[in-house]
């Protein structure tokens, strides 16, 4: 090669780089937003149960998540169909407007649209999660199967402006370097400053980890990670400060405990996941800022199965622990994948699988908690 | 043309080019340039034909709808040097591109996936990894290496847009070039070690 084509060859090389570089986008903010809670309306304890989608019919739905846009109303999502990664599991969506009731659910996403939107084959539909911007847009990240079970999932995305009536056409979200094999959602999407969402991710392929989803308001993602390994996953963030947050995660040793590692740099560093004293059966699990260095979970409470659904409460900011209350428990059943939210009211919602036939949601106060907390399981 | 149909355009030449290879054969006559045409025309067609409602290319693009562009141009010099009965690529640049392939291989595929609570894959949406690679180029075109010059488009690509991924790992790398790589590095480290224990000298 002769020397002048070398350096001509160089130089493009170098252009190209820089071209690149200066195209990339700024570094998204990692400062959370969600550090104060919500002012109450009501003062005297307030508990409420009720089932999201009653009479639906499915064999099989599960993961309900919930998202509030500005005018007030609460939406949920969350999949169904005969089982788990079947081709069958659609992404159903309910809604209800402050003091009403939950709308008979419609389908939002279908194997079929999947494949028409994504122009590929799609062997089935997983985890859904909803964001509400503050602008009313609702942002849904839903899971693909491309093949075998969860290992073979992935994340994608797509928008409604309408309140959820119609969605854009769902793009994939490349986040893994094999295959994009296999990222999954699953917990509460935590607001950034700027507007953006930091959403926490996982994988479930060669390993069970934690990850966190970075997105800008203007739809770029960048991916960071929590730990690797295959010990913990499904993280749960809960924002203590503008840089500060923990994750609880869903235990994956035999330690069968809950799991829990902080930052304090806005989520670019995080500590070792260390054992909290909550149990855990290898289940899912939700955690809620309440302010003042309060956390509330909810959780299965039990290292065996998920027939108990409770929770607990940390009074300074996870170091530790006191079961509250137990709000459901019954031999056999499954109560699973609990999903704690926390509407611009004040009240708190935490929506849950019940025994895989009906979502259902049981809406409380701080009050309500005061009271257990007066009666706590633990002193 | 939407960018939507230039990923599944781009995502198409790899597999297109590698099966084509596949066909032709390691020494195709020159003589048979219909034969040589007829079989990638062949192949092409091959991919546009549906198999449970969805073309050859879209069941390709379910497991990798990110063929790295290195691959890409490794593959297509493989199959115009074949074509033309004339190697592009010297031996010495054939071994820089696997070991370059091997040496990516093992930084990003077991830490990608979770073997450290480290994540080269994050790399590649920042300008740590574009300037590495760029400082690797450049020393391989200072030294005449031409798979220096194929470095040169994964950039391009990179700055086109032409994946349906937005991390530069995806135009550097891929499952199918790491694996091969790999093999190919192993080999001739082995040939190289048997060769020294052995007193004689390889030469590339």
């Amino acid at each position: 090669m002769p020397v002048a084509l070398r350096a001509l060859l160089i130089v493009i090389l170098w252009v190209l780089c820089w071209v690149g570089i200066r195209s990339l986008p700024s570094d998204l903010p990692h400062r959370f937003a969600e550090t104060s809670s919500p002012q109450e309306k009501a003062v005297s304890p307030v508990f409420l149960t009720e089932a999201i989608n009653p009479d639906q019919g499915l064999p099989m739905v599960h993961v309900a998540a919930l998202a509030q846009t500005p005018d007030g109303i609460l939406h949920c999502v969350w999949y169904g169909g005969t089982a788990e990664c079947r081709p069958d599991v659609k992404i159903y969506f309910s809604q209800r407007e402050p003091g009403g009731r939950w709308t008979h659910p419609v389908t939002i996403m279908t194997r079929d649209q999947a494949e028409k939107d994504l122009d590929r084959p799609v062997q089935g539909l997983g985890n859904a999660l909803l964001i509400a911007d503050s602008d009313g847009t609702l942002r849904l990240l839903f899971v693909t199967i491309a093949m075998g079970k969860w290992s073979g999932s992935q994340l994608n995305s797509c928008v409604s402006k309408d309140g959820g009536f119609t969605w854009s056409r769902a793009e994939h979200l490349t986040l893994s370097p094999f295959f994009n094999f296999s990222e999954l959602v699953r917990n509460r999407a935590v607001p950034l400053h700027d507007g953006g969402w930091c959403v926490p991710i996982y994988q479930e392929f060669l390993g069970k980890f934690a990850e966190l989803l970075w997105l800008s308001k203007d739809g770029v993602w960048r991916k960071s990670r929590i730990a690797g390994g295959c010990s913990v996953f499904q993280p749960s963030l809960v924002p203590t400060g503008e840089e500060s947050a923990l994750v609880l995660l869903r235990d994956y040793t035999t330690a069968r405990k809950i799991q829990l590692s902080s930052t304090y740099d806005g989520g670019r560093e995080w500590s070792p996941a260390s054992l909290t004293t909550l149990p855990n059966p290898d289940a899912g699990i939700s955690g809620l800022p309440l302010g003042n260095n309060r956390i509330l979970v909810a959780y299965n409470d039990s290292t065996k199965d998920r027939s108990d659904l409770s929770l607990a409460l940390s009074r300074d900011g996870g170091g530790s622990w006191s079961r509250l209350v137990s709000l459901l428990h019954e031999e056999g059943a499954s109560f699973a994948y609990p999903y704690l939210f926390r509407t611009s009211d004040g009240m708190i919602h935490l929506a849950y699988t019940w025994k895989s036939r009906e979502l259902r949601l049981i809406t409380f106060n701080e009050a309500w908690l005061n009271d257990q907390a007066a009666h706590s399981l633990d002193p | 043309m939407s960018s939507l149909l230039i990923h599944q355009f781009y995502a198409e030449v790899a597999p297109w080019a590698g099966l084509a290879l596949l066909f032709i054969g390691r020494n195709p006559h020159p003589g048979l340039r219909r034969k040589i045409a007829a079989v990638l025309l062949a192949v092409f067609v091959l991919f546009i034909i549906p198999i449970g409602g969805w073309s050859i290319a879209a069941w390709l693009r379910v497991l990798e709808p990110n063929p790295s562009v290195t691959l890409t141009l490794l593959l297509l010099i493989a199959l115009t040097s074949r074509l033309a009965g004339q190697a592009w690529f010297r031996r010495q640049d054939w071994n820089a591109a696997w070991f370059f392939g091997a040496v990516a291989t093992l930084v990003l595929y077991p830490m990608g996936l979770g073997l450290t609570g480290i994540d080269p894959y994050s790399w590649g949406w920042g300008p740590v990894l574009p300037l590495i690679v760029t400082t690797a180029a450049t020393l391989l075109l200072l030294r005449g290496n031409r798979f220096g010059v194929i470095l040169l488009f994964p950039f391009a690509g990179w700055v086109l847009g032409i994946q349906e991924s937005t991390n530069f790992w995806n135009t550097l790398a891929d499952p199918f070039y790491g694996a091969v790589s790999l093999i190919l590095t192993a080999i001739l480290l082995i040939r190289r070690c048997s060769s020294l224990t052995s007193g004689t000298v390889v030469i590339d």
